[in-house]
């Protein structure tokens, strides 16, 4: 069956980036979230076994999605995909879970290395 | 003169570009000041040069009492940048130097021009690298301190009709303290950014 993952980011730039970055022959079901509202409510329809989430986003942002997630429960592997590069932005977002921390722009070899790492592929 | 709109598409990619370079300057003055800096989304509009003042204090929390740095930048694209501080910033970040660095008010002043710099020099990189142009900017100076943000920006000294208006702000975690990063560019950088986003919307 196809791995659901879900790509959050508020800009289609952005999303489109991401989902060419993923690996080719990956067998995936892709669903796309604007804000951390959408996050959320495509996670909770179980759309997210993966997300890759952004960090600066209207509305509810991805510091605050990533803290929703940890309070319910987190079951969700969550890489962060964001142009803050500030060293505490990474530190922040894995002591809310976040499993890995992807610097803008993002490609390909970044996002096989980290899937193969955790033995995703 | 009238002005072609971005489409979506476009605006979506200049918001996307211009929150890559704000990262890089987040980081920037996060490292000058050692604190945390809270990054928010971009906002990206062209405006009738007139609505210029009106738009701008709109974004700024106290626009009776601001404090601003201006720099210019020129190559292929061309306008002014201006950080923007309230007076709470200001003594907020001579607080965060140390005050044994920050005695007189030309070591303000001085640390203004500095965090200017720093956060200009940074988007600008950041902007140029993705578009694949550089920048010459001038040094930053010193455009008014404590006035009402309509005194500072007068629209007709930029003798402009339309402005692509880039707005960035930077606010720290402990304190209130917030600066703003406005760009402005003229008609034809308007319409040469319009082929620069074309040219990386065409890549994929």
């Amino acid at each position: 069956m196809a791995l659901p993952v879900l790509v959050v980011d508020d800009s289609g730039m952005s999303r489109k980036l991401t989902i060419r970055a993923l690996p080719k022959d990956w067998d995936i079901e892709i669903s796309q979230a604007a804000d951390g509202f959408e996050a959320l409510e495509a996670y909770h329809q179980g759309k997210a076994h993966i997300m890759f989430l952004d960090l600066t986003m209207p509305g509810m942002d991805g510091f605050e999605v990533l803290e929703t997630l940890q309070k319910e429960g987190l079951d969700c592997f969550v890489i962060v995909v964001s142009a803050d590069v500030q060293p505490e932005a990474e530190v922040r977002a894995k002591e809310l879970g976040a499993m890995a921390f992807i610097r803008k722009p993002i490609n390909t070899e970044i996002v096989t290395k980290i899937l193969m790492e955790f033995g995703i592929i | 003169m009238s002005i072609q709109p971005y489409t979506e598409d476009q605006r979506d990619a200049l918001q996307e570009i211009t929150n890559i370079a704000m990262g890089q300057a987040g980081s920037s003055l996060a490292q000058l000041l050692d604190v945390f800096v809270i990054l928010s989304v971009p906002r990206v509009r062209i405006v009738g040069v007139e609505d210029v003042p009106s738009a701008v204090s709109e974004m700024v929390d106290d626009p009776e009492e601001i404090t601003a740095v201006r720099q210019a930048f020129y190559n292929k694209l061309r306008g002014e940048t201006m950080v923007v501080f309230g007076r709470k910033g200001c003594s907020d970040l001579a607080d965060l130097m140390g005050h044994e660095e920050v005695q007189s008010s030309e070591d303000e002043e001085e640390l203004l021009l500095d965090v200017t710099n720093i956060l200009v020099g940074a988007v600008l990189n950041g902007l140029g690298e993705q578009i694949e142009v550089e920048f010459g900017f001038s040094p930053p100076a010193i455009m008014a301190t404590n006035t009402p943000i309509e005194k500072v920006l007068i629209s007709d000294e930029l003798g402009w009709s339309h402005a692509l208006l880039i707005e960035v702000n930077f606010s720290l975690e402990e304190r209130g303290f917030k600066c703003y990063l406005i760009m402005l560019m003229p008609e034809e950088s308007i319409d040469m950014m319009r082929q620069a986003l074309d040219h990386i919307l065409e890549s994929f």
